[in-house]
Order: structure tokens, then C-alpha cells, then sequence
């Protein structure tokens, strides 16, 4: 392993930190994409837990980057589904605010 | 000197997330979001990982980020930079964020991670796994092993991505029939 000058904790923190902005991101703004993108901000957080624990505990386990590999595919097809979503809603009520969105009648 | 360079990726991470979350013009938000990716996936790289950066950057930079610019275009009335961009729970928010970031920290804190190595691993000796030529390889051999792989897992994410986009299609079609 070449950098085991950077501990482990620092990858941990630096998740922690983007997985809290993620969620403010999610609770604050207004706008549907806003909140996608900071679901993807948590996403790749954990992804940042995931591949620092394989790299530095896992002993040549590969179960860490698989399941890494299965949130980027997931994360992908959840994008894609959640945008469907956004521009269907905004064809309904010409507005793409979560706020507005609370019927779940046409 | 590698170690500043994982603490510049930390830095420029951290801000270019700041600015997708804080910007008022949600064009700008993806493209900040682009960068973010940017330097997750350098981080990948500096854990070694070099086949997820590069998926990372091609799904993360290459597809999502275009996908979520053609929502923004496609719902413009939303790239209004007047009106405001966050609800009236603002405070809340920070509040319910600061406090996830801060139980994150207090766990990191106070567990066992501080040291280079867990007593318990130390203990057990190293996985007798076959070791691969590349990461592909074993990442494939990870994946579809027979005998502890993820083969199921692996058959039933494609079809989830095929219902996906199939479900996309069929959500943001015009006309429903």
C-alpha cells in the first residue's frame, strides 16, 4: 500500500462531511433536481467509505468496491427514474418544486 | 507529497459540494456537481482503484450529470435566478445536517479506527484469496465468483436497469396512452 501516510479517519471525515452536505441539500432546497443532486452527494460518500475500507481493512476482500460498483449502477437507474418523474410533474403543474407537488392525482 | 494531494482533493471536493447545495442557478449546481464527481473519482485513484475512477467519471461526470443538465433544460422556468432556491425550513435543514455530520464524527472519534490497524484484524491472518492480475479481473472474480460472488445480485441489477429505463420512458412520455 503506498499511502499509509493518510489514515484512514480522513477518508471517514471527508464522507461525513459530504454525506452532511448531502443532506442539507436534500432538506433545503426547493427544487426536485436540487434534492436529486444532493442525493447524489450521499451516494458518493459512502462510496468513499466503501473503497477507503476495502483498500485499508479488506485483506483482499472484494466485497467493499462490488457493493460500490452496485450504488453506481443504482444510482444511475435512480437518476434516471427520478428525472422521468421531474419533467412529468412539471408537464402537470408547471413547476418542479417538491412544496408543490402533494397530490398524487393526474 | 501524495498526502497534500489527497488534502487538495479533500478541499476541492468539500467546496465544489458547498456550491452544488448553495448556488442559485441550477445550471451552475451541475456543473459544480460535475466537478465534485471530478474529485471523488481522484480519490478513487489515490485508493488505487483505477477501473471504478474511470466508471465513476463515465457514469458519474459523463451520464448523470449530463442527464440532470437536459432536466434543468427541460424544466427552464426553474433556471429563473430571482426566485428563491430554498424553502423556509432552511434552518431546520442546517440543524438536522450539522447534527448527521456531527453523530459521523463522534462515531469516527471514538472508535477503533484511529489505529493503522483494528487488534482484531491483526489477529486474523490474511484472506487466502487468489490474487488477480489487475483490478478488473478480480473485480470481476468478486463479482461472479461461484462460490461467495454476487452473481444474483449482479442478474437482478441488470434487470433493474433495464426496468428503469424502460419506467423512464414510459413516465416522461408525452401522451399516455
Amino acid at each position: 500500500m503506498t499511502m499509509n501516510d493518510v489514515p484512514v479517519v480522513d477518508f471517514l471525515y471527508l464522507a461525513a462531511i459530504l454525506f452532511g452536505i448531502g443532506v442539507f441539500g436534500v432538506l433545503a432546497r426547493k427544487n426536485a433536481i436540487s434534492v436529486l443532486m444532493g442525493i447524489e452527494l450521499m451516494l458518493n460518500a459512502v462510496n468513499i467509505n466503501y473503497l477507503a475500507f476495502a483498500k485499508y481493512w479488506g485483506n483482499g476482500n472484494l466485497t467493499g468496491p462490488v457493493f460500490a460498483v452496485f450504488v453506481i449502477t443504482i444510482a444511475a437507474a435512480e437518476a434516471a427514474v427520478a428525472l422521468a418523474i421531474v419533467i412529468s410533474i412539471y408537464r402537470q403543474l408547471k413547476s418542479a418544486n417538491v412544496d408543490e407537488a402533494h397530490s398524487l392525482r393526474g | 507529497m501524495t498526502q497534500a494531494l489527497f488534502y487538495i482533493l479533500a478541499g476541492v471536493i468539500v467546496a465544489s459540494a458547498f456550491l452544488v447545495v448553495t448556488v442559485r442557478n441550477l445550471f451552475h449546481c451541475a456543473l459544480a456537481l460535475a466537478l465534485t464527481m471530478f474529485g471523488v473519482s481522484g480519490v478513487y485513484l489515490y485508493l488505487g482503484w483505477e477501473f471504478l475512477a474511470a466508471v465513476q467519471v463515465l457514469i458519474y461526470v459523463g451520464a448523470v450529470t449530463v442527464l440532470i443538465i437536459f432536466g434543468i433544460m427541460l424544466t427552464r422556468q426553474v433556471m429563473d435566478d430571482h426566485a428563491r432556491v430554498m424553502n423556509n425550513q432552511i434552518l431546520v435543514s442546517l440543524l438536522a445536517a450539522g447534527a448527521v455530520a456531527l453523530v459521523l464524527f463522534l462515531v469516527i472519534c471514538h472508535s477503533d479506527f484511529q489505529y493503522s490497524n483494528h487488534p482484531a484484524l491483526a489477529a486474523t491472518p490474511t484472506l487466502t484469496a487468489p490474487t488477480y492480475a489487475d483490478e478488473v479481473s478480480s473485480l470481476a472474480m468478486g463479482l461472479l465468483n461461484p462460490q461467495n460472488g454476487f452473481a444474483f445480485a449482479f442478474e437482478f441489477v441488470s434487470i433493474l436497469l433495464l426496468s428503469a429505463l424502460i419506467g423512464a420512458v414510459v413516465v416522461a412520455r408525452k401522451d399516455p396512452a
